[in-house]
C-alpha cells in the first residue's frame, strides 16, 4: 500500500496529492472530509484553531493507516490534516482510500477516524469567535 | 531534557517547552520533579499521556536528559 501523509497550514482542498488519477486497478475511491461547522460547544464561531505535535502526528497517522490496511487492504491512502486557523466550511482533515472494492476502503476510512481521535497528537485549541478578524494565511 | 507542551497545557504555561536537568529518572520521579519546579502542571497528571522522542510510553518508562518528553493531553483532531 502507498500512503501519503501531510500536515499543512494551507487549505487541504487544493493539495496536489488529491489530483493524482486512480490506477486501473482501482474499483473504489472513498473520501472523508471533516469540515469546520458554524457551531462549536453551542456557540457560533468563525473558525477553529488546531495545533499538532507534528513529527509524532505524521508518524502516528502513517502507522495507523498501515496497521489498518492489514485488516482492510487498500492500494493507496492519502491523509491530510490542517493546522492553524481553519475557517468555517473548510476541511480540517481529508482522508481518501482507494481499493479494488468499496468495503475495504469504507472500513479503513471509518476506522482511521476512530483511531485519529484516540491517538494522534492534534488538538482543537479554540473556536475563533464571529467577532474576530480571521487571518488564516499560512505562517 | 526538553519537555514539550501542547494545547491547554501550553496555554497555561505560556511556553511551548521547558528544560529540565534531572539525570536518569522513572515516570514517578519525572512527575515529582516537574511538579516541584512547575506546580501548575500537577493538575494535568491524571489525564496526560507521556511520549518519549515521539513515541507513547507507559508508566514503566525511564527518561534521561537527552530525551524529548511530550505531555500529551486528550487529543481532538479531525
Amino acid at each position: 500500500m502507498v500512503t501519503f501523509v501531510a500536515i499543512s497550514t494551507k487549505p487541504l482542498e487544493d493539495h496536489p496529492s488529491l489530483r493524482e488519477p486512480a490506477s486501473e486497478q482501482t474499483g473504489a475511491v472513498v473520501e472523508f472530509k471533516g469540515i469546520v461547522r458554524r457551531e462549536e460547544a453551542g456557540s457560533p464561531i468563525a473558525a477553529l484553531e488546531y495545533e499538532a505535535y507534528q513529527p509524532m502526528a505524521e508518524t502516528m497517522m502513517r502507522r495507523i493507516a498501515v496497521e489498518l490496511s492489514a485488516q482492510h487492504p487498500c492500494d493507496h491512502v492519502i491523509i491530510l490534516h490542517r493546522i492553524g486557523i481553519v475557517p468555517v466550511g473548510e476541511a480540517a482533515i481529508i482522508i481518501r482510500a482507494t481499493a479494488k472494492h468499496r468495503a475495504e476502503a469504507f472500513a479503513l476510512v471509518s476506522s482511521f477516524m476512530d483511531r485519529l481521535k484516540q491517538d494522534v497528537p492534534i488538538w482543537k485549541v479554540r473556536g475563533v469567535p464571529l467577532s474576530a478578524t480571521i487571518d488564516s494565511t499560512p505562517k | 531534557m526538553r519537555v514539550l507542551l501542547f494545547a491547554q497545557i501550553r496555554q497555561a504555561m505560556g511556553t511551548v517547552s521547558i528544560e529540565l536537568a534531572i539525570g536518569e529518572v522513572d515516570v514517578a520521579q519525572f512527575w515529582q520533579t516537574l511538579n516541584t519546579k512547575h506546580p501548575v502542571l500537577a493538575q494535568y497528571k491524571s489525564h496526560v499521556r507521556l511520549a518519549r522522542n515521539g513515541e507513547f510510553v507507559g508508566n514503566d518508562a525511564r527518561f534521561t536528559d537527552t530525551d524529548e518528553i511530550a505531555l500529551i493531553p486528550p487529543v481532538s483532531g479531525g
